[in-house]
Formats: C-alpha cells, sequence, structure tokens
C-alpha cells in the first residue's frame, strides 16, 4: 500500500539518516576511521563520572516517585468520592507540561524568594522533586489502572477460600501487581535517564547527565565526535531500557484479569476518610503549589500585582537577550506547531493506515515489525535527534540548514509516534467487513477513505492533532539545536531569560512559562475530552 | 432436620433507587441442594454474594447453625463460592490454585498435597498439576474453579452460574458432571442459573425469584403442578 512510502521516507530522510550521521561522525574524521577520541573518553573521569551520575540519579528519581504515587494508586484504586477525576485530570498536568516549564515552576517555588518562606537551593533536591513531579503521574496511571483491575472477583474468589486482608495482598495483590510496577518503573526510569531541559536548568554546570553532556559537549565546546559518541551511549541505553520496558508491559498484559470496576467504595471509616484526604491534599501540594507559584511570580513585581513582565514581553528592548522582541518567540512557536502538526498528521495517518493494511490484508509479522519502528522516536532523546539533525542535515545531498523547516521537522518526528499510537485504536475499531462493504457498492480505495474511515477517526485524529501541537510547543531538546539565533521558540526563549541575570530577565521567563503552561495545559484538557469515546491508547 | 442456613427478611439496596433484595425469608436444611433460578437481574447474586459476605445488607439477618453471620468477614466464613468466570489465580499453576485454601488454613505441606491429589482426581483433572492456568480451555477452567472450591471442604458451597461462560455441548457434559460430584458430596448448596434445565438438575428443592423477591420454592413437581402464580407459571414454560 502506497500510504506506507510517506512515514518511510520520512523516517529514512529525518530519523535514521541523522542517526546515521552520528555513527558516522563518531568513528570517520576526514574519510578515515580515526578512534584516537576514545582514550579522551575512557581517560576522562569526568565522562565516567555523568554517565554514572545518570544512572544514579534516574534510579533514585524513579523510586522517590514509586514511593510518592504507591500510596496514592491505593486509593485510586479502591475509592471512589467527589472531585476525584478532577485531581487526577491536576495530577496529570505536569506530564504534559514542557521540561522547562516545570524547571522555572521550580525555582520560582523554591528558589530566593519563594513565598513559601523558605528555600530549597540544591540543585539535586530540586532535580529530584521536578522528577517526582514531572512522572508522578504516570506512575499513578499505570499502577492505580492496573491496582483496580485487580479488586474484582479475584480478590474476593481470595477471601472465599479463607484468605484474610493481609493475605490477599501478600498471596494475591502484590504478586500480580509487581508486573505493572515494574513497568512502571522502568518506564519513568528511562524519562529521567533521558531528562534535559530539568537538568540543564537546574542542575547547573555541576550535575550533568549524558543527555545535558552532548549538549554542551556540541554547542559549546565544538567536540563533536565526543558528543557523537555520547549519543550513541545514550541511544544504546534507552534502546536497551526501552526492550526492559516493552518486556514488563508485555508480562503486565498477560496477566491483566478480564477486570471490571465495579468495586469502588466509598470512604466510610474515620481512617478511610483521611486516607482519601491526605492523597487529594499531597496531589494539590505536589502538583499545584509550584504552578502556582510560577503564576503568581509572573503576576508580582516589587511586591504588588502587575502585567509589568507581560508588557516588557511585547517590548523591543535593545537591551534585551534577544535581536528581536521576546514574543517573536511566541510567534514563531505557534508556525513551527502549525507546520509541525501537519507534517505529523499526514505522516501519522499514512502510517497508522499502513500499520492497519498490514494487520488485516498483509502478514501480520509486518505490523508488528513497523508497529515498534513508528515508536522509535520515543524512545530516542531529543538532544539526540536534533544533534543528529545539525550534524547531517547541513550539507548535501539534504541541505537545510537555513531551512525554516528544520525545526517543524524534528518537532514532528517527536510528535508522530503520538499521532500514530492515537489514531491507531480507531483505526482497530472499524470493523474489517465495513471498508470491504464500502467496495462491493462501488466505492474507490480513495472514497473509502473518505466517507468511512476519516469520519470515524476524526475525533482520535483532532486529539493526535492537539498532542502533536502541544508536543512542538514545549519541544526543548532538539530545537535548542535546530532553533537559529533570530527564530527562537517559546521553551528556548525561557532557557536563555533564565540564563541571564536580573529581576526582569527573571520575571519575562515566569510571564512567558506561565503563557506556555495555559496553553499546554488546554491543549491537554483538549485531548482527553476529545479522547473520552474511545478510551484506548495513552 | 434442623435449618442450617437461615435469612430473615433481608434487604438490599444500591442506592435509593435499585433495589435487589426485597424481604428475603429462606430456609436451607442441611445437606440441601437448592437451585436459585430467575431472569437476569432478579436478584440470585444478590442474594449468594450476602450470604458469602462479599455484599453488606440493609436489614434482616443471616444465621448460619443458630448463628449471626452479619459480623463475620468473608474470609472467616469457611463457605465455599465459584465464580461464574471462575476467577483462577492468573499468576499460579493449578496445583497451587487448588491449595490456596488449603494453605491459607496453615494446613501441613503433605496435608495439602494429598488434598490437592484428591480434588483434581475427583475432578477428573488427575495430571494437569503443573499446567498454567492461561493454557486451559474453559471446561477445564471450571474444572479447576471447582477443585479449588471444594478442596477447603467449605461447610456451604455456593456456585454463581458456574456453566454459562461455556459453549452449549461442553455446558450439558459437564452439568451432567457437576450434578454427579454435587450429589456425592454432603455439603448444603446453593446453584445459581438463568437455565431451567440447569436448576432442575443440580437442586432437589428450587428457588425462583423475580426483581428481588422469592416467588416460589419448592420440588420440580410442586412448580410445575402448582404454581404460585401466573408468572411462574409462563416463566416455567417458556424454558
Amino acid at each position: 500500500m502506497m500510504a506506507g512510502l510517506v512515514p518511510a521516507v520520512f523516517f529514512l530522510l529525518f530519523y535514521f539518516y541523522p542517526l546515521a550521521g552520528i555513527f558516522i561522525k563518531s568513528f570517520v574524521v576526514e574519510g578515515r576511521i580515526d578512534l584516537s577520541f576514545l582514550d579522551q573518553i575512557f581517560l576522562s573521569r569526568r565522562i565516567g563520572k555523568i554517565i554514572w551520575f545518570t544512572f544514579w540519579q534516574a534510579g533514585v528519581s524513579t523510586l522517590l516517585t514509586l514511593v510518592a504515587a504507591l500510596p496514592c494508586a491505593f486509593v485510586f484504586s479502591h475509592y471512589r468520592f467527589r472531585g476525584k477525576q478532577f485531581v487526577k485530570t491536576l495530577a496529570s498536568i505536569p506530564f504534559v507540561l514542557p521540561a522547562v516549564v516545570v524547571a522555572a515552576a521550580f525555582q520560582a517555588c523554591f528558589g530566593r524568594t519563594s513565598f513559601l518562606g523558605f528555600t530549597i537551593d540544591h540543585p539535586l533536591a530540586l532535580i529530584f522533586m521536578a522528577h517526582v513531579f514531572y512522572n508522578f503521574s504516570v506512575m499513578l496511571r499505570i499502577i492505580s489502572g492496573f491496582w483496580a483491575t485487580l479488586q474484582g472477583r479475584i480478590v474476593e474468589a481470595a477471601a472465599m477460600l479463607g484468605a484474610g486482608p493481609f493475605q490477599v495482598f501478600f498471596h494475591v495483590t502484590l504478586p500480580l501487581l509487581k508486573p505493572a510496577v515494574w513497568a512502571a518503573c522502568s518506564l519513568v526510569f528511562i524519562f529521567c535517564f533521558s531528562s534535559f531541559g530539568i537538568i540543564l536548568i537546574l542542575g547547573g554546570p555541576s550535575y550533568s547527565t549524558i543527555e545535558a553532556e552532548i549538549y554542551r559537549q556540541a554547542a559549546h565546546m565544538f567536540n563533536l565526535p565526543v558528543a557523537s559518541f555520547l549519543s550513541l551511549i545514550q541511544i544504546f541505553f534507552t534502546l536497551l531500557l526501552m526492550g526492559i520496558y516493552t518486556r514488563f508491559t508485555r508480562h503486565a498484559t498477560r496477566f491483566v484479569p478480564d477486570g471490571e470496576n465495579h468495586n469502588l467504595k466509598r470512604p466510610e471509616t474515620w481512617w478511610e476518610k483521611s486516607m482519601v484526604m491526605a492523597v487529594i491534599l499531597f496531589v494539590f501540594l505536589l502538583c499545584v503549589l509550584p504552578l502556582l507559584a510560577l503564576v503568581i511570580k509572573s503576576l508580582s513585581h516589587g511586591g504588588q500585582l502587575s502585567f509589568v513582565f507581560y508588557r516588557a514581553l511585547f517590548q523591543n528592548v535593545s537591551d534585551s537577550v534577544f535581536y528581536i522582541p521576546p514574543f517573536h518567540a511566541i510567534k514563531y512557536s505557534l508556525a513551527f506547531a502549525g507546520t509541525a502538526l501537519v507534517i505529523a498528521v499526514i505522516t501519522g495517518v499514512c502510517a497508522a493506515l499502513f500499520i492497519r493494511y498490514c494487520e488485516t490484508r498483509f502478514h501480520k509479522g509486518w505490523s508488528s515489525l513497523f508497529d515498534p519502528i513508528f515508536m522509535l522516536p520515543l524512545s530516542t532523546s531529543a538532544v539526540t535527534l536534533g544533534f543528529g539533525i545539525i550534524i547531517t542535515l547541513d550539507k548535501p545531498p539534504l541541505n537545510l540548514r537555513t531551512s525554516i523547516f528544520l525545526i517543524p521537522i524534528a518537532h514532528a518526528l517527536v510528535g508522530f509516534p503520538f499521532v500514530v499510537r492515537a489514531i491507531l485504536p480507531a483505526l482497530r475499531s472499524i470493523p474489517e467487513q465495513m471498508p470491504d462493504a464500502a467496495a462491493m457498492l462501488g466505492g474507490s480505495p480513495l472514497q473509502i477513505f473518505r466517507h468511512i474511515d476519516l469520519p470515524l477517526m476524526s475525533r482520535a485524529l483532532v486529539a493526535g492533532a492537539i498532542f502533536a501541537f502541544t508536543i512542538s510547543l514545549g519541544e526543548f531538546g532538539a530545537t535548542i539545536f535546530t532553533a537559529r539565533p533570530e527564530t527562537p521558540t517559546i521553551p528556548v526563549a525561557i532557557y536563555r531569560f533564565l540564563g541571564q541575570p536580573g529581576a526582569m530577565n527573571y520575571g519575562q521567563a515566569m510571564a512567558i512559562s506561565t503563557l506556555l503552561m495555559a496553553v499546554t495545559a488546554l491543549g491537554y484538557v483538549l485531548i482527553e475530552n476529545f479522547r473520552k469515546e474511545n478510551s484506548e491508547g495513552f | 432436620m434442623t435449618d442450617e442456613l437461615v435469612l430473615e427478611q433481608v434487604n438490599k439496596s444500591y442506592g435509593p433507587d435499585i433495589l435487589m433484595l426485597r424481604d428475603v425469608n429462606l430456609t436451607l436444611a442441611k445437606g440441601t441442594h437448592l437451585s436459585v433460578l430467575g431472569p437476569s437481574g432478579s436478584g440470585k447474586t444478590t442474594l449468594l454474594r450476602i450470604i458469602a459476605g462479599l455484599e453488606s445488607i440493609d436489614s434482616g439477618k443471616i444465621l448460619f447453625n443458630g448463628k449471626s453471620l452479619l459480623d463475620i468477614p468473608p474470609y472467616k466464613r469457611s463457605f465455599g463460592y465459584m465464580f461464574q468466570d471462575f476467577a483462577l489465580f492468573p499468576h499460579m499453576n493449578v496445583f497451587q490454585n487448588v491449595a490456596f485454601g488449603l494453605k491459607m488454613k496453615n494446613m501441613e505441606k503433605g496435608e495439602i498435597k494429598t488434598q490437592v491429589k484428591k480434588m483434581l482426581e475427583l475432578t477428573g483433572l488427575g495430571d494437569y498439576e503443573n499446567r498454567h492456568v492461561n493454557e486451559l480451555s474453559g471446561g477445564e477452567r471450571q474444572r479447576v474453579a471447582l477443585a479449588r472450591t471444594l478442596a477447603p471442604r467449605p461447610r456451604l458451597l455456593m456456585l454463581d452460574e458456574p456453566l454459562s461462560s461455556l459453549d452449549r455441548a461442553l455446558r450439558h457434559r459437564l452439568l451432567g458432571e457437576l450434578t454427579a460430584i454435587i450429589s456425592t458430596l454432603n455439603i448444603t448448596t446453593i446453584f445459581v442459573t438463568h437455565d431451567h434445565e440447569e436448576a432442575f438438575a443440580a437442586g432437589n428443592i428450587v428457588l425462583i425469584m423475580k426483581e428481588g423477591k422469592i416467588e416460589q420454592k419448592g420440588s420440580r413437581e410442586d412448580l410445575t403442578q402448582r404454581p404460585e402464580n401466573d408468572w411462574v407459571k409462563n416463566f416455567l414454560s417458556f424454558g
């Protein structure tokens, strides 16, 4: 089927070609294989320390997230209470926020002029907290969703066989929950492992991960072979971790009993009620406080309510960090996001149609080959992608160095898997005989797509499109490589503002972060609305 | 014979609008094999879940051997309950599933082994011990569920539509096997079903329910020869 060609060409040019470029850059210098830089890496204690730190911080962050999410998952999977959906949505918002916004929010919340009355300025503490904030909802969703399906007959059957509450927990619930916990942990570990914006902004130069170091080596020291080699290490580890994660999820889904959530009860005893209250309070403190701090910071100047920072965004100040007024960044961001949306939706729809075609008409094996390939950008760090793109697409045969399309292309690549994941369940829900029936009535393939597939997947398509749009708005890792100085995006602007001294720059960072946060949160709420009809996918 | 299980004026509702059981009175002598028959939504399963202790009641009394069951959690009642979808533990093999109830009683290992073996022989699963439950067919799962329920020697056996998830031909064959096994045991049994044939095959007394109320209780002869009202008459004639 021809539709498969579109994502295939897109992937070859903008995914595999740049990654191959990284590989070549690592080992080939001036046409000859050169491994001399390897000495530099292996002799360097700094690189070893960075790799160790990357693992270590990801492990601690994952563990802390688990500790925070587990009690909440228990409450969410066992009780129904008023406002539960709202609390759930609230808890999910941090995950969709751009990393730069999260970093800015934590600086606002715990930084020097915090309204909390105390400050936390140890970079490690801030990194850990930001990672927990970020990944809390992922852990919560996976574990509580799975836990809820364990509430039904399985637990009752154990009780009828004489198992008391503790025996049920240790003999039935815990063994069944374990794969879900492992899956959630490995996913959060991957996210923390390739966390970039948070580390770069909150960690400072003394706390560098592989991701942050790729950026520093490439952009600050122009040490491209070392940056390339670090990218290879990063790709190797993320693929490995992704493989582990996939194994765990397969394990987890195999054990899913035919779940129904009929057994959620209202909290009745004093103990149950206070447990629910504690969880609600915790979610508010964790998820709302930093964001609230961000908004307050953006609106206060000299201890008073003021819009001065917002106004400044639209003024062309000569000593600004930029060559242009900051609101241009908003303009560029919106334009890039719109373009990225179009590219991601077109390639994503073609890819989803192609996978579905393989599943129904062709060999199943093909779809299980292409499905994971199309998910690859998810497991490739954005920094690696951005780096690969600038070192390969800046010279013939494909020179896009000065092209304005470089950024939307990179963004579309990151958003693409989300579009496919949003559309595929909708396509799968279309009965196989339906296109056949339409064909027997004289519909050509294009007409069938236009009149059958398209209307039936329209809601999912809108959700996927919003995904692509908001991801593009917040994308930082790839953008920081590909954005040209005169066309910055909002996250790049935030990063630059935060890197500059002065209350004005800081205030503007808060203001523009608040705007980006509002748009992303709105996008998330819209997606949730559009997904309500088919709750599959992610 | 004394009445072993007694339900007095039991009421149960889910929320203000959904009344599941109204004024249910029921007495069962030891060793009775009772079938509960009724259309879907008539409260059959709710009745069973209440006796099991999986649901609380709004008002009324439930006694077993003269003692109230209301304050006893399900896991202390020593009742057996076979679920409609069997609810086998997916992380255990056949042996571990059947042994679960015995393990909960802290029975000694050797004893568990003999008892599990006995149950597997009884249900025709002699060499299935090490099979994983995910690899079993519907009929085999049903047998494992029965063996697991019977293994701890429950004081009361409850079966909630134990054949409904199987296909027709298999259902017929297993019904014969199941009733044969039940009739050899001297346990009070409650068999819930919406199928007339099953109800009369599995119970010597049949209870007919409609919209949360007991319409009539009696032997096959009582019900077919002397239906108490037109609804029962119609319901039975359309089986």
